[in-house]
C-alpha cells in the first residue's frame, strides 16, 4: 500500500503546485465555497409551460425517442396496465417489491422482485415499475431505484419495461429535476408536498446515491450512425402517463 | 477470401504518441483511402444536422455553455480540495479510492485488484482512458481476457482496429467490413450486413458475458465531490450491464472529472448528448455511489489518474483543456478531420481536441506535429459545450513546439530560422524594411509571370510554390503612391 500512498501524495502535490499552494488550507475552502456559490448560472431553471403543455411535451418527445406512451385517468390505472400486458402477449413479468397490489394484474405470472437471483430475472418477459420522476424537455424518465422501482437489474434484463408516470411527478426542465431530489441545493430551495414521495433520500435533504435517466429504449448508431432500437437493455420502453391533475412545483396552469 | 482480409479488414493504425509518425505523414494514406473517407464524411454529416437541431431548439444553450465552462474552471482552480472530497465520500459510501500517478501506475492498480479477485477475464464499459493508459493489450499479456461490451468496441475489437473517434470509434468501419468481422470471429454463417441484424448478433454473444463474467471495468463521465457518486453515460444498455451484474466494479477516471456537486449534472447532462450524439439525453444514464446493499456490485474501486494531466493545470492558457466532457464535437465540425479522419492524429483522442490534448499529455515530448494539424478555423471552438478556445491553445502550443525546435542542435542554419531571424531584423527598422521592398521587387521581377503571379520560385521558394501562387509584388507601394500623390496635390 505504500506505493499507492506515495502516488497519491505525488498526484496531490503536482496539482499543489500547479496552482501554487493555493490548496487545502482552511481560508481557501472558505473561499472556494463562496467562489462555487457566485458562479453565474444564467441558463432557464423553470419551465414556461402550462401543466397540459409540459404533459403533452413529455409524451411526444418519449415517442420521438421509440417509446410507447398510453394515457389513463387514476381509476383506470389497473385496467390500463392489464390491457398493455395481454397486448404485450407476454405472460412472466417482474416487479418491484413496494409496487402497489393493484396493479400486479391478474392473469399474469409475477415475480416479486426480493434479491432475485440474475438468472430469474433473464427468464421474465417483461418488468412494470413506478418512477421517480418525468422531464418532459427531453422525455426522459427517472428512475431513484426506491421499493417502487426497484433495484436496477430488473429494469435491465427483461426486454419490455412498463412504467408507470404520474402527471404529477413530471417536470418540464432537467433543473427543476434536481430542485425535486434536494432540501437545499444550488438554488437554496425547500422542496414542498414531501407527503407524496415516501421513499428515497430527500427526507435526508441528501441526494439520491442512485440514479438511472431513461431516455428512450437501449438503442445504439454506431454502424453507419443507423439508429437501431434495443441493444442491451429492453429493447421496449412504455409508459403509463397518469393524470393524476396534480400540479407539480415547476409547471405553472 | 484473400489472405489480407483473413489476417485483418482493418489497418492497424498506430495510436501510441510516442510510436506513431507525423501528423503529415499519417494522414497520407488516408487521404488516398476513399471508401475510409466516404465512410467518416458520412458519419459526421450524419450527427453534425441532428446536433444543429437539437442546439438550435435550446433557448438557453450560450448560457448552459458558459455556466459549464464556470463551473470547470472552478473545480480546476481547486482540483485537490475536490479530489479529497470525492475520495473521503466514496470511501464512507464503501468505495476504495486508489491514485495513479501515470499509465503505469494505473495499469498495476488495476492487475492488482483482478489479482486479489482472481479474475481471468474482464467485461469493459468504453472507455477513452483505458485506451490512453493502452490497458487492454497489458491485461492479455498479464492473461487477463478483456471483452469490449460497447457495440463499435467489439467491432474494434474482434477486427483488430484502433478507435479514430472518442463518442463513436468505429465511425471509419462500415456496415460491411463490420459483416465480415462478425461473420469471421463470431462463427456466424449467413450473416447479413443490416444494421439490425448486426446489433443483434453483438447482443447474442455478450449476453451469457454479462450474466456470468464476475468483473467489471469502466471509465467515468463526471464523480461528484460531494456525494462520492460516480456517473456513466451511455446508449446501449453495456454499461448498466457491466456496471450492475458484476461482483466488482473498477472505474478508472481522469483527475479533471470530478464535479462540485450532483446538482451541477443539471448543466453537463443538458450539453453532453446534444453535442455527443445529437440526442436531447442520451437512453441511459447511471449514477451510482460507492456500495449499495443488494443492488450491483458489492465491492467498488475507483483509479484517479494523473498521467500528464497536472502538468495541463500548471499553465493558465492551457489549463480550459481540462474543461473536456469528450463529446467531441470538435473533431465532428473540424475540417481536417473531415478528411483524414482519426487515425491520423496518432492518439486515442483525435480531432481539434486530441491536437492540443495529446501533445500536453505528453508533455511535448511526442505528438508536437499535432498543433499543426489545424486550419485554425474556429469552428471547434464555436460548438465545444464548455468553451475550450481551442485556437488559441493551438497557436499558443506551436510557439512552444517552435521554441523547442529552435534550441536543437543544427537549426540555427536551417533555412526557415534564418529567414525568421532575418524577417525580424528587417520588420523592425523602417529603413531596412523600405530597402528590403525595393530590392524584393526588382528580385520578384524576374520570377513575375505575365499574369502578375509568381508560379514556381528557386531553392527553398519552391517549396512554397509547389502548392501556392503567389503574387507578384506592386510596382509601387502605398507610402511611395501616398507620398507622389501628397507632392501632386502641391
Amino acid at each position: 500500500m505504500n506505493a499507492v500512498a506515495s502516488s497519491r501524495e505525488q498526484v496531490l502535490g503536482r496539482i499543489r503546485a500547479a496552482l501554487r499552494g493555493r490548496q487545502n488550507s482552511a481560508a481557501t475552502a472558505g473561499q472556494a465555497a463562496e467562489a462555487y456559490a457566485g458562479l453565474a448560472r444564467d441558463y432557464t431553471m423553470r419551465g414556461e409551460l402550462t401543466v397540459r403543455a409540459c404533459q403533452e411535451r413529455f409524451v411526444e418527445r418519449l415517442r420521438e425517442y421509440d417509446a410507447e406512451v398510453t394515457e389513463c385517468a387514476p381509476e383506470e390505472l389497473g385496467s390500463t396496465i392489464a390491457a398493455l400486458l395481454a397486448a404485450s402477449g407476454r405472460r412472466i413479468f417482474v416487479a418491484p417489491h413496494g409496487l402497489p397490489a393493484e396493479w400486479l394484474a391478474a392473469g399474469f405470472e409475477w415475480k416479486i422482485d426480493q434479491d432475485l437471483p440474475a438468472e430469474e430475472i433473464e427468464k421474465a418477459d417483461g418488468v412494470v415499475t413506478a418512477c421517480f420522476c418525468g422531464v418532459a424537455d427531453s422525455g426522459t424518465i427517472v428512475l431513484h431505484h426506491s421499493a417502487k422501482e426497484g433495484r436496477r437489474v430488473i429494469t435491465l434484463l427483461p426486454d419490455w419495461h412498463l412504467c408507470i408516470v404520474r402527471a404529477s411527478e413530471v417536470v418540464e426542465t432537467l433543473p427543476e429535476y434536481f430542485d425535486r431530489c434536494q432540501v437545499s441545493g444550488i438554488r437554496g430551495q425547500k422542496i414542498g408536498n414531501e407527503g407524496t414521495r415516501e421513499q428515497g433520500n430527500e427526507q435526508t435533504g441528501r441526494p439520491p446515491g442512485l440514479v438511472t435517466w431513461i431516455s428512450g429504449p437501449s438503442a445504439t448508431a454506431d454502424i453507419e450512425m443507423t439508429r437501431i432500437k434495443g441493444v442491451h437493455g429492453p429493447r421496449f420502453l412504455n409508459v403509463v402517463l397518469v393524470k393524476d391533475g396534480e400540479q407539480g412545483p415547476g409547471n405553472r396552469e | 477470401m484473400s489472405a489480407a482480409a483473413e489476417q485483418t479488414v482493418l489497418d492497424r493504425a498506430e495510436l501510441d504518441p510516442a510510436k506513431a509518425p507525423p501528423f503529415p505523414v499519417a494522414a497520407l494514406p488516408v487521404l488516398r483511402n476513399v471508401q475510409l473517407r466516404k465512410n467518416v464524411a458520412h458519419a459526421i454529416d450524419v450527427i453534425q444536422a441532428k446536433r444543429a437541431r437539437l442546439v438550435a431548439e435550446k433557448t438557453d444553450w450560450q448560457a448552459l455553455r458558459a455556466a459549464a465552462a464556470a463551473i470547470k474552471d472552478h473545480v480546476l482552480e481547486n482540483l485537490g480540495a475536490y479530489l479529497e472530497q470525492f475520495e473521503e465520500r466514496c470511501t464512507a459510501a464503501g468505495g476504495t479510492v486508489h491514485w495513479a500517478a501515470d499509465a503505469a501506475d494505473a495499469r498495476r492498480i488495476i492487475l492488482e485488484i483482478l489479482r486479489e479477485e482472481k479474475a481471468d477475464e474482464v467485461i469493459k464499459i468504453k472507455t477513452m482512458t483505458s485506451a490512453e493508459i493502452q490497458l487492454n493489450p497489458f491485461l492479455e499479456a498479464a492473461g487477463v481476457r478483456t471483452y469490449e461490451t460497447d457495440l463499435a468496441e467489439i467491432i474494434l475489437q474482434l477486427g483488430e482496429g484502433e478507435p479514430s473517434h472518442i463518442v463513436v470509434p468505429a465511425l471509419h468501419v462500415n456496415r460491411s467490413q463490420v459483416r465480415e468481422i462478425f461473420a469471421r470471429r463470431m462463427g456466424i454463417e449467413n450473416l447479413s450486413d443490416e444494421p439490425k441484424a448486426l446489433t443483434a448478433a453483438a447482443r447474442n454473444y455478450l449476453r451469457q458475458k454479462f450474466l456470468l463474467v464476475p468483473t467489471a471495468i469502466s471509465g467515468a463521465n463526471f464523480l461528484i465531490a460531494e456525494t462520492g457518486g460516480v456517473v456513466v453515460v451511455e446508449s446501449e444498455g453495456n454499461g448498466r450491464m457491466c456496471l450492475t451484474l458484476p461482483r466488482t466494479m473498477i472505474t478508472l477516471a481522469g483527475i479533471e472529472k470530478v464535479l462540485p456537486r450532483f446538482q451541477d449534472l443539471e448543466v453537463m447532462l443538458q450539453l453532453l448528448a446534444r453535442s455527443a450524439t445529437g440526442e436531447r439525453m442520451n437512453p441511459y444514464t447511471s449514477l451510482w455511489t460507492g456500495v449499495t446493499r443488494g443492488d450491483g456490485p458489492q465491492k467498488f474501486h475507483v483509479v484517479l489518474l494523473d498521467n500528464g494531466r497536472s502538468s495541463i493545470l500548471a499553465r493558465k492558457k492551457e489549463r480550459q483543456t481540462l474543461r473536456c466532457i469528450r463529446c467531441a464535437a470538435c473533431m465532428n465540425t473540424c475540417p481536417v478531420y473531415r478528411q483524414t479522419g482519426g487515425h491520423a492524429y496518432g492518439s486515442v483522442y483525435p480531432g481539434p481536441i486530441g491536437a492540443i490534448l495529446t501533445p500536453q499529455l505528453e508533455q511535448l515530448r511526442h505528438a508536437q506535429s499535432l498543433p499543426f494539424a489545424s486550419s485554425l478555423c474556429g469552428a471547434c471552438y464555436e460548438v465545444c459545450p464548455v468553451k475550450i478556445n481551442i485556437p488559441e491553445i493551438l497557436i499558443d502550443l506551436r510557439a512552444q513546439v517552435t521554441d523547442q525546435e529552435r534550441k536543437t542542435a543544427g537549426k540555427f542554419f536551417d533555412p526557415m530560422y534564418v529567414a525568421m531571424r532575418s524577417a525580424n531584423l528587417i520588420f523592425s527598422r523602417a529603413w531596412l524594411f523600405h530597402a528590403a521592398q525595393k530590392m524584393g521587387r526588382i528580385g520578384s521581377r524576374l520570377f513575375t509571370r505575365k499574369d502578375g503571379w509568381m508560379h514556381s520560385l528557386p531553392s527553398v521558394g519552391a517549396k512554397w510554390t509547389l502548392t501556392r501562387d503567389l503574387r507578384g509584388l506592386p510596382r509601387q507601394t502605398f507610402h511611395e503612391w501616398w507620398a507622389a500623390r501628397e507632392r501632386g496635390a502641391k
